[in-house]
């Protein structure tokens, strides 16, 4: 069923609890076409116009709708807004995929290549859950790791995300010159009036991870006053920090032998050197 | 096709089920601007698996269902989509083309020519959704850059031909809309009749030349190809690539080039009437609307696989049920299978300016007047179908590969290379003179070199995905919108950096990366 305005949308859903919501469809479908998924039934999401959009809120909120394509985040009005999430959704995939999926799909999906989330991660972005007649608000990161999931009958909605007029950064490690799912990304968003830099990796585990240790040290090491240069070697460590944060040795470890006996594992310090890299670029082209 | 024959396909793996397992839906799509009624679909129906099984619109292939590959792309309202991951039934009532809407005259489109005709095409399976792409792109960008069509077309990949001849395609298609539109902008006079003035009014630069590729000023791969035409200075309207210029160039000021362009009309003349050279002459065998339209499954409007040529390029596909609809028996052929030509009403007419193609396929193909209803009648005396054309009736049809299929050279264009793609064709062997196949089979391919795949590294220059080389070194998108990149600060210059293996040093110590940092 197509309906065309969110209450009714709401409304369907907790009426049939199974169905599934559908936006984009383009990992909804991956799994359907594989044979992991049969959907009771389908809510279509895309003719929900108010969802496809974004307004602002308090001046300091920008308030994205779930239905907001990755296509449309691309654009460069957007691109001023959030500029990270921006580059996320252009290197989320192919076009025909970015012309579909959608910014509430991606934290729906929860995937680990998720391209968006990393960068919601670190805006600390809350999502609007609605039924009907209640909505509630929970942080992304908190519905991503399970801590407040999803609950049925319950539609995502709205993203908040804060404006921070200030450098934001996503990089993605991919593994082939095209669009490809991340092996590993990095956002790093600044927040001057908190003074703060915020950092999240992607890819290396099932949710974005927050190196919150790394965060608050960087964040001493910046002349937030001045020209907000960092010493190149705080940023180095800084890589290195985060990429220890969040690879653990026992990365990949195929038993709990190789953990104990062997150090970091193989795959775990190849990952982490290009967590440390995306990371200190990252923070180096956010600083400059 | 039954329902159960269906459930048993590759969407449905398990046996059979409730009915609450298996929720079904009915819905209209709208498919190239007919109405296309959809009954009984389970709702985990891809719009791909619809089109293709259920509606018998065969040119979105299914390569990956994963949305990685591009193969299966069609635009759902205006909007290029992986046909493989929309539900079907989420589409209905939205506006749906295919590549077989592309060409709905029964002419390839100008994208499907010069794709054809770049020699973008090999074993051409991607080469519908390269097409939907191409067309997607050029509408929303006339002129692109080869950036942006390498952004456009990151999404279909394509093992065999490499991209270069894609690519060539895009500004072969560009340049010569663009010319199209200066030369319409330019006649004043408004009339059609106009038309045979109009090529001598407007002999505006439209040559390629290296300077329109931003290939830092080097002639680009495919520069010594046929695709490739520097300009030279020719009389008016001796246009520069051969696929576009069909569409304002008059054939009648210039019969000079009405060989060299309009080969590939003559060519499915001759293969589908054995009879080289018959222009214009109404009540061939073979040329009447059944035959040359129900291209089927194997036309799949793409140009490529269905061979180069604009009349066999199973483009018909689109007309042909939509006569059959005006006729009053939706979707007769094509829910089937069966590909019955004996219940086809002859499509009335065809619209005489098709685009580009269509106005030159039209002179003496599709306006013929008087076909005599069903006058075809089975395989004609000599020729080879056109590729990608199924002769309704001919028994011994049947999947077979495109055995022998010979390399369209884009040179070579005497009109004799085209369509005969080894399509199992139970008629007496094409024999015309100038074409030999075992000649050719065994000619020295001296066609132009195709760089096969962008190659490591260097494919997505500047497009934000620049290179990525397989150690997993981090990928940086280059911001397009104003964000400066760090370079080396201090003036350092980029070192040899190894790309993996180092050890990560301490803190607090320069480490080589420090100099990009």
């Amino acid at each position: 069923m197509l309906p065309a305005s969110l209450d009714e949308a709401v409304e369907a859903l907790a009426a049939t609890p199974a169905a599934v919501p559908v936006a984009g469809a383009t990992d909804l479908m991956e799994a359907v076409n594989a044979g992991r998924l049969r959907p009771a039934a389908l809510i279509g999401l895309g003719r929900i116009t108010e969802l496809r959009g974004w307004r602002y809120e308090d001046g300091g909120t920008a308030v994205l709708g779930a239905g907001l394509t990755h296509a449309r985040m691309d654009r460069p009005d957007f691109a001023a807004l959030i500029p990270a999430l921006a580059d996320a959704a252009r290197t989320a995939g192919p076009p025909q995929v970015r012309n579909v999926g959608t910014l509430g799909g991606n934290i729906a999906t929860a995937a680990p290549a998720g391209d968006t989330l990393p960068v919601l991660a670190a805006l600390e972005a809350t999502a609007t859950l609605a039924r009907p007649g209640a909505t509630r608000e929970v942080p992304v990161s908190h519905l991503l790791t399970g801590l407040d999931p999803l609950r049925p009958g319950e539609l995502l909605t709205w993203v908040r995300v804060p404006l921070l007029h200030a450098p934001q950064v996503f990089l993605k490690a991919t593994g082939r010159s095209g669009p490809a799912r991340a092996t590993a990304s990095v956002a790093v968003v600044l927040d001057p009036a908190r003074r703060a830099v915020r950092c999240a990796v992607g890819a290396v585990a099932p949710v974005p991870l927050r190196p919150l240790e790394a965060e608050t040290w960087v964040a001493s090491c910046i002349d937030w006053d001045g020209s907000r240069e960092i010493d190149p070697a705080a940023t180095a460590a800084f890589g290195e920090y985060v990429a220890a944060a969040c690879v653990p040795d026992s990365y990949a470890a195929e038993g709990p032998w190789e953990a104990v006996t062997e150090g970091p594992t193989a795959a775990a310090v190849r990952l982490r050197r290009t967590v440390s890299v995306l990371a200190r670029r990252a923070l180096g082209r956010a600083l400059k | 096709m039954t329902t159960e024959s269906l459930d048993s396909g590759p969407l449905d793996p398990a046996p059979p089920v409730s009915a609450e397992m298996r929720p079904c839906a009915s819905y209209t799509l709208r498919v190239n601007g007919f109405e296309r009624p959809v009954t009984d679909a389970w709702i985990g129906e891809s719009l791909l698996y619809v089109l293709r099984e259920r509606l018998g619109l065969a040119g979105a292939k299914d390569g990956c269902e994963q949305g990685e590959c591009g193969a299966c792309s069609v635009q759902v309202d205006g909007q290029l989509v992986a046909g493989c991951l929309v539900p079907a039934a989420l589409a209905a009532d939205s506006e749906i083309n295919t590549v077989e809407g592309l060409s709905a005259g029964g002419a390839a489109s100008d994208v499907q020519q010069a794709l054809a005709e770049s020699g973008a095409v090999q074993c051409g399976y991607c080469t519908p959704g390269m097409a939907m792409a191409v067309h997607d792109l050029l509408q929303r960008n006339h002129r692109p850059s080869e950036v942006e069509a390498r952004q456009a077309l990151c999404g279909n990949l394509c093992r065999c031909t490499g991209y270069r001849g894609v690519l060539a395609a895009v500004q072969t298609v560009a340049e010569s809309r663009a010319a199209e539109a200066e030369q319409a902008e330019e006649s004043t006079a408004p009339a059609e009749e106009g038309a045979a003035e109009r090529p001598a009014a407007a002999p505006v630069v439209t040559e390629q030349s290296a300077a329109d590729v931003p290939l830092a000023g080097e002639l680009p791969v495919y520069a010594d190809s046929d695709a490739w035409v520097e300009h030279v200075p020719q009389p008016p309207a001796a246009g520069p690539p051969p696929a576009g210029h069909q569409g304002h160039q008059d054939h009648q000021s210039h019969q000079g080039h009405q060989d060299h362009q309009g080969h590939q009309d003559h060519q499915s003349h001759q293969s589908h009437q054995g009879q080289p050279q018959h222009q214009g002459q109404p009540g061939q065998p073979g040329a009447g609307p059944s035959g040359e339209h129900l291209g089927g499954p194997y036309g799949d409007g793409a140009g490529p696989s269905g061979g180069p040529t604009a009349a066999g390029t199973g483009t018909g596909m689109g007309m042909a049920y939509g006569g059959h609809e005006q006729g009053g028996q939706p979707g007769a052929p094509y829910d089937t299978g069966v590909y019955d030509t004996a219940v086809l009403p002859p499509v009335p007419s065809f619209p005489t300016q098709q685009g580009p193609a269509g106005q030159q396929n039209g002179q003496g193909y599709y306006q013929q007047p008087g076909y005599p209803e069903g006058a075809y009648a089975g395989p004609p005396a000599h020729g080879t179908p056109a590729h990608g054309t199924y002769l309704p009736g001919a028994p011994g049809y049947q999947e077979a590969p495109y055995e022998g299929m010979p390399y369209q050279v884009p040179g070579q264009q005497n009109g004799q290379q085209h369509g005969q793609q080894g399509v199992p064709y139970p008629g007496p062997a094409y024999r015309s003179g100038e074409y030999d196949t075992t000649d050719f089979e065994h000619a020295p391919y001296d066609g132009p070199v195709y760089e096969s795949t962008p190659a490591h590294g260097t494919a997505f220059d500047g497009t934000g995905y620049d290179g990525t080389p397989a150690q997993g070194t981090p990928y940086i998108p280059t911001p397009p919108h104003g964000v400066p990149t760090d370079g080396a600060p201090a003036g350092v210059p980029y070192g040899a950096d190894p790309a993996h293996g180092i050890v990560p040093q301490p803190s607090g110590t320069s480490i080589p990366e420090d100099r990009h940092a």
